[in-house]
């Protein structure tokens, strides 16, 4: 058994609480009563979150669209595509041709480093997120 | 927000304006009913009859779209009856006399006409509120989600202003962001204004730093594109590429018939995501990424606490992490960035972001969070802002005249829908809908209509019934309930079964970009 | 009986994590205590009751009960060795009620095996360890009278150790247990277990609202109250000891594989009794709310409750970690105190 602590996936309170797990696999979640937030108490969202963590429909392999059809790569070929196609639309239509949709669901880290490759390696201002949505 | 969730333990009054609390911040939601169980008053301005209505004082159902409307009336009682702060207006703000010419034209009765809402209650309301110290007013995108969104929003400062409802503890005013990072993705400069911190990308000063911090020559100081108009652009082929990481446009914008044009008149578009979403369908590269549950980092919440969440167990197949897909692309790119984990990327936030300078992931371990601003290693964290004085100095007032809804029924589009989520689903599913008892509880998306519009159109619970916009048409089951007003009609945009965002209107409002989601005219038939 | 000095403990269990995984009182990050494996560098001896119960390691969450590979079923028992060190005394009961009740009518196999492979070793409670605590009311604690592999009590440098199966027997064979005069060791718990006893408040109401449940004193209506705050969270169902409903659903994980999950669920959730036509019996939230306390105060307080007054054993934590205060405390007072 083990016990991690993390932050509801879902809305904005950011409601604490730790996965349980046995063997390596995820089997539920578990309170944390001390914390200022939720006080240990979740909604049916929260006490239900871990279930889609080991989804079979979770995405598993890099994909390339060829010949109309999403198929199965490398994450080298992946990603020296998306690298090349980039450059070369900035290349030849300018910066503002890119832009970059960051994310309400994943880290500060990773929001703020999505914004620093839009800006300091495509030079573009065009990111934003579904703040309005 | 402005104040803490813990504050809400000691408030006196709670204004809730479009959110339903109970069932979208639900942790939030149930302070509200705490604190009316143990004597708080509740003033609920509201069209639908959510939960809460249970536990209102006053339920104010104004018609959709006429929020500036009601506020203004709440400050012209205010004003005429002499209830306003007077001290904290002549200390804190300015632009009062703008104020008073604007919402001397919201009396009461007038407000009544647009609203619909009871000149009486609406008196009480703006009593009960002005003769209550400790009260703070919730809203969410029942404000913003409107072509008057900005409006909306400054007609709430208005009003928390004139009556020195403003930076106290238990006294504010407070937006429940809708989720569990998109506060820290406007922190993070994920907005096409600013860099982290909202630093602004015009500011020769602010570009400078970033150039020197970052390496680099040459930042881009133009203002970006928003969302929508990234859809536009793209649509008229200016735009060639997007790269989206983590969200479902093709489900969660308005309008959808026009946003898959949009993304299909791409050169390239690239979707890292840990499902395959709708958009992801459409795109020319797919990279799976990690969920929450798989990775280090942390996430800021509606009231600016941000908190680490721990990695539990590795990626499925090949999936990776944000972050790591980002500093690959980077590098290739011929930017290197070498960040061995999210603690080195937390330490370079820490140094270019002044709000974000004493957040650091060793104190994040330590402590149950830290709300920004945190200018140091010793600060400990903000629970409420604007104490003393306002960010900026003196707060303005900016007086906002009603604005009807970009979108009006006729006698063709005779009713409003109105769109919003439910309890056991989130957003555009792609989550929730993979949780089974969730999927047991909310399987569909139901239509809500008043008995009385039903009973005129035939229409009986769980009929199968046709809604078309100007923009497109779904059909999906009724639900006959008093939740709803008369004319009004609400569905949820979590189903692709049921798209209801390809009846929603794209206008929006010309500052914040959001899109009018709350309220376009459709019409309704029965088809069995 | 045997004795044990404290400082001998953390070399109990690593004798005991030899053979088996050992669940215990862990310090986490933020100094918050949880049943872990045990880890000696985080164990802890000051703690109070475990959020989740301790069915959590016999009746996991989510457990996946059978596969399919490949066309051909196979049943999936977990029959690990675990041990369940410091429970408490009402969570002992319920572990005692559950296993009656998972092999009942119908042998649930799965339980039947975690169960099996599971030592326990209740921590005697010398008060309460919350204000939520109502065992004494229950008659569930604040000691374990029977069921327990081993329990201790606190003496203060060490513990008294009853041995109550030949499991017990086994595990404090050591020599780091040394033996206690039966007589004796009587004298030392007496005074101990009445002035834990005594720490730990009865709430009457509890027992009053059993009674008025019986004899159907409470209007449907009465229920409402509750069922207009609760926001259907489940989370009373799934800290409660006692609560074992499940749900259960497949997944396809490839082209002929698959598998059979069942989760915890709760009554507490409409589509739990909803029918295939639409109609639910239990229609309202007040009407699940009333269910559930039926269930807990009412049901089944003539079977087998192993000594207890219902299968509530008063641990609290229904009124811990509900958003709304819907905990059987709350309830049994806001009934029993209105006129009703």
């Amino acid at each position: 058994m083990a016990k991690v602590s993390t932050i509801c996936p879902f809305c904005g309170c950011g409601c604490n609480f730790y996965l349980v797990l046995d063997e390596g696999k995820i089997t539920g979640i578990e309170p944390r009563p001390n914390n200022p937030v939720n006080k240990g108490m979740l909604c049916a969202k929260g006490w239900n979150s871990h279930e889609f963590i080991d989804s079979p429909q979770r995405l598993k392999t890099p994909l390339v669209r060829k010949n109309g059809v999403l198929t199965e790569t490398t994450w080298d070929e992946a990603l020296d595509l998306v690298t090349s196609k980039l450059s070369s639309i900035r290349d030849t239509f300018g910066s503002n041709s890119l832009a970059f949709l960051s994310s309400a669901k994943v880290t500060n880290e990773e929001n703020y480093l999505l914004m620093k490759l839009a800006r300091a390696v495509f030079k573009t201002n065009n990111v934003d997120h579904c703040a309005r949505l | 927000m402005t104040n803490s969730i813990n504050e809400m333990d000691d408030a006196d009054l709670f204004i809730v304006t479009g959110s339903n609390t109970t069932e979208q911040h639900p942790l939030i939601g149930t302070r509200v009913v705490n604190a009316v169980e143990r004597g708080a008053k509740l003033i609920l301005m509201d069209p639908r009859e959510i939960p809460l209505a249970r536990y209102a004082h006053i339920h104010l159902r104004q018609n959709i779209g006429t929020d500036v409307a009601v506020l203004n009336g709440m400050m012209n009682v205010i004003i005429e009856e002499g209830l306003l702060d007077k001290e904290y207006v002549d200390t804190r703000t300015e632009g009062f006399e703008a104020l008073k010419n604007t919402v001397s034209k919201y009396s009461p009765r007038v407000v009544e006409q647009i609203s619909g809402v009871d000149a009486s209650d609406l008196v009480e309301a703006a009593r009960l509120y002005a003769g209550t110290k400790k009260a703070m007013i919730l809203y969410a995108m029942g404000i913003t989600q409107h072509t008057t969104g900005t409006d909306n929003v400054k007609t709430v400062a208005n009003l928390s202003m004139l009556t020195g409802h403003f930076g106290f503890p238990s006294v504010g005013v407070n937006p429940l962001r809708g989720q569990n990072n998109v506060q820290g993705a406007c922190d993070m400069g994920g907005l096409p204004v600013v860099y982290s911190g909202y630093q602004k990308v015009d500011d020769p000063a602010v570009k400078k730093k970033f150039e020197d911090a970052w390496g680099v020559t040459d930042l881009n100081d133009k203002p970006g594109l928003t969302i929508t108009t990234m859809m536009k652009a793209a649509e008229k082929g200016d735009l060639k590429a997007l790269y989206i990481m983590g969200e479902n446009p093709m489900l969660s914008d308005p309008d959808l018939g026009h946003i898959e044009l949009s993304l299909s008149n791409l050169d390239f578009l690239i979707v890292q995501d840990i499902f395959m979403s709708e958009t992801a369908k459409l795109a020319d590269v797919v990279l799976p990424a990690a969920c929450f549950a798989e990775k280090t980092g942390t996430y800021s919440n509606t009231e600016r606490r941000v908190q680490i969440a721990h990695k539990a167990v590795d990626p499925p197949g090949l999936a990776r992490s944000d972050w790591e897909i980002i500093q690959d692309i980077s590098n290739r790119a011929g930017y290197p960035m070498n960040y061995a984990n999210t603690t080195e990327i937390m330490a370079e936030i820490n140094k270019v972001t002044p709000s974000y300078a004493g957040i650091t992931h060793s104190r994040l371990e330590k402590v149950f969070g830290l709300q920004w601003p945190c200018p140091n290693e010793e600060h400990p964290g903000t629970a409420f802002l604007h104490k003393d004085k306002f960010t900026k100095g003196l707060g303005t007032f900016l007086p906002c005249d009603f604005k009807p809804l970009a979108e009006v029924p006729d006698s063709e589009y005779d009713f409003i829908l109105t769109t919003g989520r439910v309890y056991y689903q989130f957003h555009t599913g792609t989550m929730t809908r993979k949780i089974d008892i969730l999927e047991r509880e909310a399987p569909k998306a139901l239509i809500e209509i008043h008995p009385d519009d039903a009973k005129r159109l035939g229409i009986r619970n769980n009929d199968l019934v046709e809604v078309s916009s100007r923009r497109g048409t779904i059909r999906l089951k009724a639900e006959v309930t008093p939740r709803v007003p008369r004319k009004v009609v609400f569905s949820t945009f979590h189903f692709s079964e049921t798209p209801v965002n390809l009846l929603t209107n794209a206008a929006h409002d010309p500052v914040s970009g959001i899109p009018e989601y709350k309220g376009c005219a459709v019409k309704i038939r029965r088809i069995a | 009986m045997k004795k044990i000095a404290k400082h001998n403990i953390i070399a109990v269990l690593k004798a005991w994590a030899k053979d088996h995984t050992v669940i215990a009182p862990q310090r986490k990050d933020h100094d918050e205590i949880a049943f872990d494996t045990f880890d000696e560098a985080s164990f802890t001896l000051e703690y109070t009751k475990s959020s989740v119960s301790p069915k959590q390691a016999l009746f996991p969450q989510n457990e996946v009960i059978f596969r399919i590979e490949d066309g051909t079923y196979r049943q999936v028992t977990d029959e690990k060795k675990r041990l369940l060190f410091g429970i408490r005394p009402c969570d002992m009961k319920a572990l005692l009620q559950s296993r009656d009740f998972m092999s009942k009518d119908f042998k649930d196999v799965y339980y039947e095996a975690r169960a099996q492979g599971a030592a326990t070793v209740v921590m005697a409670c010398a008060g309460p360890q919350s204000p939520t605590c109502f065992c004494t009311t229950t008659r569930s604690g604040p000691w374990s009278d029977a069921g327990y592999d081993l329990q201790l009590t606190d003496l203060g440098d060490s513990f008294l150790v009853e041995i109550g199966s030949a499991k017990g027997e086994a595990l404090a064979s050591s020599e780091l247990f040394s033996p206690i005069d039966d007589a004796e060791a009587g004298r030392l718990l007496a005074p101990l277990r009445k002035e834990a006893e005594e720490r730990i408040p009865l709430v009457p109401q509890v027992l009053e609202v059993m009674e008025k449940l019986k004899l159907s004193g409470v209007p449907d209506d009465a229920w409402e109250y509750f069922g207009n705050k609760c926001i259907n969270c489940g989370g009373c169902s799934f800290v409660c000891p006692t609560c074992t409903c499940f749900n259960i659903f497949d997944r396809v994980v490839s082209e002929g594989n698959g598998e059979r999950i069942r989760s915890w669920d709760s009554c507490l959730y409409a589509g739990f009794t909803k029918e295939a036509s639409g109609h639910n019996p239990r229609g309202t939230q007040g009407l699940r709310i009333k269910r559930r306390h039926e269930h807990k105060l009412l049901y089944h307080n003539d079977r087998k409750t192993h000594g207890a007054v219902s299968t509530c054993v008063g641990c609290g934590r229904c009124s811990d970690y509900c958003p709304v205060h819907i905990g059987t405390i709350e309830v049994a007072k806001h009934l029993t105190e209105k006129k009703s």
